[in-house]
């Protein structure tokens, strides 16, 4: 019985097809939760939509382009600035929110215009950056408003610009994977190919999938520069836009996260012959082996052997150190997606922890096929979980923390179990060896707060009210 | 060699190899075949051919792979060349079974990425 209809959902049956308990002796060809599925009435889901997964996860990452959100002002501040990714030209790209801030006349008499006077605006704004992304959202995608017409005319004006359309509105698929998808395949049909890149290196990639959070890209970046490979685009961390029209000049594409980012690399692969190459940048072990993995492409492989054993005498003593005192640590995983199966084995090999239950927001079956065969038995695999789920799994496998975003963070902090910020992280960044040992000190200052048992400590007794919490 | 053998490499490579999960089901088959047969030149000793961009890919996948099964399994250092070639490939076939031919995955022969 291993799909679970948990207690909280026995008037949505349907979400038993969503919750897989890993049993000794089964596999993905036996159970494989139903994923990238339309969430179900009834459910309240965490999940962001379509167009937060083109803007907030990949194209507000670049960091020399404008972002103009069209549609109701809500659209821009729900999808700026709750992921940290910095960059190194001053952090333009988090500093700014642009939006056409549709309201009711425009809705009704189209947007068309205030789109147009809004680019103008924004560039007339910023005389120093030349490159943008325009949006569409439900409400101007409902209204049928000519985006790409729009485009076309600011870019004959102004010749030294440069536009991308990403028409993705909110409703245009199940959660934020579709904004991946959409954004992945349009860049790859628009813009790649237009720009040559100046080529200083034998060795080139593109490293796809890795966003810059709290630093991540630039920590990976110094790695690339010891071993003398040029790295044509980020996508998108810390990244140009014009970075990206080059990607075909790569030799090589590196995926982390092939879940936001994969089709590019399909697609790169399609139609340019650039081979892909998956990697897991989280965790010692997985780093060396992608760094092996990479050079042993180039042949470099004696410079690879000496960037790991420098780095593991750095930084290996700070992990046994944190390994010594998380050694048994149960811990819980509700983030995107990948960040399940990157993490569920890098954390128990490096660290000694148990991963004991994880929640996926948009991952596909591809995704719990990867997870499902690195976690263990023993451990819940949930897609899309909602709230009371989150409880009742708890209540189930009683984790010491949880990696997770802040808003399911301050639910479980009313439990009194520490969080840690899975998405941005606490104080990153967490890829690479250095890396690494920045979750397990998160980690560690997380197991070890007294401040959460202090903060269930109510002096009072039983001679208050106590509020009862949703869950109870 | 013995089944428990082709077990313990099998259940190596589906918690360790991200080759094995790529997004359609000829990814897959294609990464197999490839790391799989230049895994077999390297335990043979015989020269792999890298001057494809696809050819460096399989090498570098097959030679960590190769790596890892001489480091974490000893015994396989005692294998004789054709129990070799029968272990490797009869954890080939299992993971085509579970990643392709069995798997539940809906997404695998989409025609488009
Ligand atoms: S669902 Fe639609 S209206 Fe809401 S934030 Fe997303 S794009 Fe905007």
């Amino acid at each position: 019985m291993p799909m679970v209809l948990l207690n909280c959902d026995k008037d949505i049956p349907e979400r038993e097809k969503h919750i897989y308990l890993k049993v000794d002796g089964e596999d993905t060809r036996d159970f494989l939760p139903i994923s990238n599925a339309p969430t179900i009435p009834g459910t309240l889901s965490e999940r962001g939509c379509a167009f937060c997964g083109a803007k907030l996860v990949i194209g507000g990452v670049l960091k020399d382009t404008i972002q103009m959100v069209h549609g109701p002002i809500g659209c821009a501040y729900d999808t700026w600035h709750t992921k940290r990714y910095p960059s190194d030209n001053g952090h333009f790209q988090m500093k700014y929110v642009w939006s056409t801030d549709m309201k009711e006349s425009h809705i009704v008499f189209g947007g068309d215009k205030r789109l147009e006077k809004a680019i103008h605006e924004a560039f007339d704004e910023m005389p120093h950056i030349k490159r943008m992304i325009v949006y569409t959202t439900c409400p101007t995608a409902l209204i049928g408003d000519d985006v790409k017409a729009v485009v076309k005319r600011v870019m004959e004006a102004r010749p030294d610009t440069d536009i991308f359309t990403c028409e993705c509105p909110g409703f245009a698929g199940v959660s934020q994977s579709k904004g991946h998808h959409v954004l992945n395949i349009g860049w790859v049909n628009e813009k790649v190919g237009t720009v040559e890149p100046e080529v200083t290196s034998p060795y080139t990639i593109n490293f796809i999938g890795d966003y810059n959070i709290q630093g991540d890209t630039q920590l990976l970046q110094q790695y690339w520069d010891k071993l003398g490979i040029q790295v044509i685009a980020h996508f998108t961390g810390n990244a140009n836009y014009d970075d990206l029209r080059a990607m075909h000049r790569a030799q090589l594409n590196v995926v982390n996260c092939a879940r936001s980012a994969g089709y590019i690399a399909n697609e790169l692969k399609k139609r340019y012959g650039i081979p892909r190459l998956d990697i897991d940048s989280w965790g010692f072990n997985y780093m060396a082996e992608g760094i092996r993995k990479v050079c042993a492409f180039f042949g470099i492989e004696e410079k690879g052997e000496a960037l790991i054993a420098e780095e593991y005498a750095k930084w290996k003593p700070q992990l046994d150190w944190y390994k010594e005192r998380l050694k048994g640590t149960k811990m819980a995983i509700w983030t995107g997606g990948p960040r399940l199966w990157h993490w569920t084995k890098s954390v128990e090999d490096d660290l000694g922890v148990q991963v004991v239950a994880m929640s996926s927001k948009f991952g596909h079956q591809e995704d719990f096929e990867k997870v499902i065969a690195r976690g263990q038995s023993g451990t819940y695999y949930v897609d899309d979980g909602n709230e009371l789920e989150f409880f009742e799994i708890i209540d189930l496998v009683k984790p010491d923390v949880i990696f997770t975003g802040p808003r399911v963070g301050e639910l479980v902090k009313k439990l009194h179990i520490p969080y840690v910020n899975g998405h941005a992280y606490h104080n990153g960044p967490y890829m690479g060896f250095e890396g690494f040992v920045n979750l397990a000190r998160d980690m560690y200052n997380a197991v070890h707060n007294p401040l959460l048992k202090l903060a269930a400590t109510d002096i009072r007794g039983e001679t208050t009210t106590r509020f009862l919490e949703a869950a109870e | 060699m013995s089944a428990e053998q082709i077990d313990q490499l099998y259940n190596f490579c589906q918690e360790r190899y991200l080759w094995q999960f790529f997004s359609r089901s000829w990814d897959r088959q294609e990464n197999l075949d490839g790391i799989f047969a230049v895994a077999a030149a390297l335990f043979a000793g015989e020269e792999v051919k890298r001057d494809t961009p696809m050819e460096k890919l399989f090498y570098a996948d097959a030679k960590i792979m190769v790596a890892d099964f001489q480091e974490r399994f000893p015994w396989i250092a005692a294998c004789k060349p054709e129990e070799i070639r029968s272990l490797l490939s009869g954890v080939k076939d299992r993971l085509t079974e579970i990643a392709i031919t069995k798997s539940l995955n809906g997404e695998l022969t989409h025609s488009l990425y």
